[in-house]
């Protein structure tokens, strides 16, 4: 018979009572959403895997204040990102961030057609394009939200921002998004 | 969700993200305690200083001849000379803020604490957070400083004297060592050895006054127990933590299995 997978209450009631397995579940289960957020902040495969092992690390010493039976995820996120931020300002050194799309990337699984497919690829190319042109502030909003699919709350911990200036950002943000585009369809 | 909003997440789902790396892996492997892995050659063991204070304290007597209570000023280690048949009284307690009143250093955070030293400073999660911090930084603290954590009530611990205070936690870098704090305890205090998450500590019933560990620099610490009560004492991976409360010896190690 296959186990139930244990709530995140359980294992952080475990881990506060000093369970090391129960903490390394935790962070197996976050590693990757906490890992990509501090990307996005560092722009740096490095930097992001040393501040989310650094965070995490923090969040385990702080075990004792996290609220029982609160999200786990905005709490973690929080202090990951924190971290990351540290290290960009510590660092002094501003990467600017290329995201691209995933060399296995095959929009004919879903097009109707190889022409349909060849225009989604194209216009993800060129959504994603632009998205890089954001400015950071911009950028960093948008790719917690959609591409992380982070919710509010999440991502205004994430940024260290309130979850109104992450709405008015992102409408902002969504705003300059459609003026390009439009630029860009009355230029073709 | 509106059709850019939808386009937005379905791209993100087509993003080449570096691989996430085994960071549970890690984090595991730093919170666990390894024991023996980083053990000291044995000429840097503390039994070797020790033997070396010996000698050097015997040949200085063979050679001049002097008091031993000079020798123990040339070489301090009082510790080495001093036995205890009659407990200290603990004297009255001044008035003031209760770091000044048992000498705990100034008061103040956490994140203030752990700014301030360079050792990870660990907090029992079966207490939760402390009541207030201290810090001791040298020349009144050990090498690297000391840090005291103050819990003023929990459920089911009685307040130690005239303190109001619950469980005191403190915390320095260094070793302990048997040989030296064993000779501080009076008649009616039991010293036994412990093991808590596989660290060497011992469990010191009756009422200890007095404890002796090595700090960080390799020097000699003498110290008066703060709530003169039953204390568990633990070399935790290079950090001795003192544990000092009304408490049993299996309350006392579930909280020190809780360090973290």
């Amino acid at each position: 018979m296959e186990g139930r997978p244990e709530e995140d209450s359980e294992l952080f009631a475990r881990a506060q009572r000093g369970d090391t397995a129960a903490y390394e579940e935790i962070v197996q289960r976050y590693q990757q959403v906490a890992f990509r957020t501090a990307y996005l902040i560092t722009s740096s495969a490095a930097e992001a895997e040393d501040a989310a092992q650094d965070g995490f690390m923090k969040a385990y010493r702080a075990l004792a204040r996290f609220r029982a039976g609160a999200d786990p995820r905005p709490w973690l996120l929080r202090i990951v990102a924190n971290e990351a931020r540290n290290r960009v300002r510590s660092s002094g050194r501003r990467h600017g961030l290329e995201l691209r799309l995933a060399d296995d990337f095959r929009p004919g699984d879903a097009a109707p057609s190889p022409e349909a497919a060849a225009v989604a690829s194209e216009d993800r190319q060129r959504l994603l394009a632009l998205v890089n042109a954001l400015s950071e502030e911009d950028r960093l909003v948008v790719s917690s939200r959609y591409f992380l699919e982070l919710s509010s709350e999440e991502t205004a911990a994430a940024l260290g921002i309130p979850e109104g200036t992450v709405k008015s950002r992102l409408s902002r943000a969504l705003a300059r998004l459609r003026t390009s585009m439009d630029e860009e369809a009355s230029r073709a | 969700m509106p059709e850019l909003e939808q386009e937005l997440v379905a791209l993100g789902r087509e993003l080449a993200w570096p691989s996430t790396p085994a960071i549970a892996t890690a984090v595991r492997s730093r919170i666990t305690p390894r024991p023996g892995v980083l053990r000291a050659p044995w000429y840097q063991s503390r039994w070797a200083l020790a033997a070396a204070a010996l000698i050097i304290a015997v040949t200085a007597l063979l050679a001049y001849n002097p008091t031993r209570e000079a020798i123990a000023d040339w070489v301090n280690v009082h510790v080495l000379f001093q036995r205890v048949n009659v407990l200290p009284t603990p004297s009255p307690q001044p008035p003031g803020p209760l770091g000044k009143r048992l000498g705990l250093g100034a008061q103040t955070t956490l994140a203030g604490a752990a700014n301030d030293v360079t050792w990870h400073i660990e907090i029992p999660t079966s207490l939760g957070s402390p009541d207030e911090v201290y810090l001791e930084l040298p020349p009144g603290g050990p090498a690297l400083g000391e840090v005291t954590l103050v819990y003023s009530t929990r459920p089911g611990i009685p307040v130690a004297g005239e303190t109001g205070v619950a469980v005191l936690i403190t915390e320095a870098r260094g070793g302990i060592n048997d040989q030296f704090f064993g000779k501080m305890l009076g008649p009616g205090t039991n010293l036994e050895e412990v093991t808590v998450r596989g660290h060497h500590g011992y469990w010191v019933s009756g009422s200890p006054h007095q404890f002796v560990f090595i700090d960080a620099s390799g020097t000699i610490k003498y110290e008066t127990m703060r709530l003169a009560t039953n204390t568990l004492i633990l070399d935790d991976g290079g950090t001795v933590v003192r544990v000092e409360g009304n408490l049993t010896k299996a309350r006392a190690i579930e909280i020190a299995t809780s360090l973290g």
